[in-house]
């Protein structure tokens, strides 16, 4: 390895192997290479969608109170829509550079191995990421953007601006989100045998159903549209958040069942 | 799964051809199976386009897998028709035998004879 693993590493990557039903598979220098650099990329992330909610948050408030002009919104507002614009850009590139420095890791080690392992059947974005998560992901933003241009189109002033700012927050975190599911789901495999092939199958499902998780699109509207009051429109937004929430909630539980029981049938197997 | 070793002296496009013939000969690849992409697989097993291609073209001049354009590579279904000819060739084989009075070692030996003959040496 061209870096120095360090022992604490390799005991994360110990216990991620034994949490995944993967106990008997060696944790490697490779594998805790592979997560650490997917662990400091998610909090990486995490800190720039945080950061990038704080900045739509100081956006909204620097042009309000909200004056409209003639021809729509008032020159300040213009101005701010044109900073969250530029911010949400450098959002979604932010995202794609992080994603960029884990498949950088992921070739450097790759190229380190001394064979390589490839599925003869590329697993797809069915059993990677799943239909209901899909599902559920592209309702969630779709459903964002209707509310958003509902509002832009039935309401006025500092409601209508507040939907702009939803709508040019949402579409920008969906393009950061297309962008990074696009790397999950194309990037090379790295292993060298069956354990570390699954190992590889795993992270590669665990990046796909991070990326899927609508966070921002739940965070976003807490910014600016229930700044507005709550009326029967804002109500609607939560009660559309609540449920896209139990919704992921019901997958991730589904989801954790399917692979308890697959477990216990690998099992099963290896011991008859 | 498809290991490739570079230190093995089989040449790398042999490696995956045959692992890959294997597979579809032993049905853990079934008939309509896609292949992933040359240049996917290639980047997946660290190898050149030009290998994986090579192994690519030589499974599909075996009849083993077709390329349907863009679509991608999918597993033929004549290596199934292979399997099924030699399955009715056996039983024609085996009347022939029970015919003569021919007993089943004996039978198994020429079967072995011909196969040595029918195959070139190798290496």
């Amino acid at each position: 390895m061209s870096r120095k693993v360090r022992p604490a590493e390799l005991e994360i990557a110990r216990l991620w192997l034994a949490g995944r039903g993967l106990a008997d598979v060696a944790s490697t220098p490779m594998l805790a290479a592979r997560l650490t650099v997917r662990r400091r990329a998610r909090v990486a992330a995490a800190l720039l969608l945080a950061g990038f909610l704080i900045a739509t948050a100081l956006v909204y408030v620097s042009a309000l109170p909200i004056r409209t002009a003639e021809d729509g919104f008032g020159t300040d507002q213009r101005g701010a829509l044109a900073v969250l614009t530029a911010l949400t850009a450098g959002l979604v590139l932010g995202l794609s550079l992080l994603d960029r420095r884990v498949r950088q890791v992921d070739a450097r080690v790759g190229a380190e191995l001394p064979r390589r392992a490839a599925h003869s059947v590329r697993p797809g974005w069915r059993t990677v990421l799943g239909v209901p998560r899909l599902a559920l992901l592209t309702t969630t933003y779709a459903g964002a953007a209707v509310l958003a241009i509902a509002a832009l189109v039935t309401r006025d002033g500092a409601a209508r601006y507040a939907a702009v700012i939803l709508l040019i927050g949402v579409c920008g975190v969906a393009a950061g989100t297309v962008v990074q599911l696009r790397h999950v789901l194309t990037h090379s495999v790295v292993a060298d045998d069956e354990d570390s092939l699954r190992a590889d199958l795993l992270m590669r499902v665990e990046d796909a159903r991070e990326v899927a998780l609508p966070t921002a699109v739940w965070s976003l509207p807490v910014v600016s549209v229930f700044d507005t009051g709550l009326d029967p429109w804002n109500t609607g937004w939560l009660v559309f958040i609540v449920l896209s929430v139990i919704a992921i909630a019901l997958i991730t539980v589904r989801d954790g069942r399917n692979a308890l029981a697959a477990r216990r049938g690998t099992g099963a197997r290896r011991t008859a | 799964m498809i290991v490739i070793d570079p230190a093995s002296p089989v040449p790398p496009f042999e490696q995956l051809r045959a692992q890959l013939a294997a597979q579809i000969q032993e049905r853990v690849l079934a008939v309509g199976t896609r292949l992933p992409t040359i240049r996917r697989l290639a980047a997946d097993l660290g190898l050149a386009v030009n290998t994986v291609g090579r192994a690519y073209r030589e499974l599909e001049e075996a009849g083993l897998i077709e390329t349907r354009g863009a679509a991608g590579s999918f597993v033929s279904a004549a290596g199934e028709q292979g399997r099924e000819r030699a399955r009715r060739a056996a039983a024609e084989y085996a009347a022939v035998i029970t015919s003569l009075g021919i007993d089943t070692t004996e039978a198994v030996r020429i079967v072995q004879a011909a196969l040595t003959r029918s195959v070139p040496e190798s290496g």
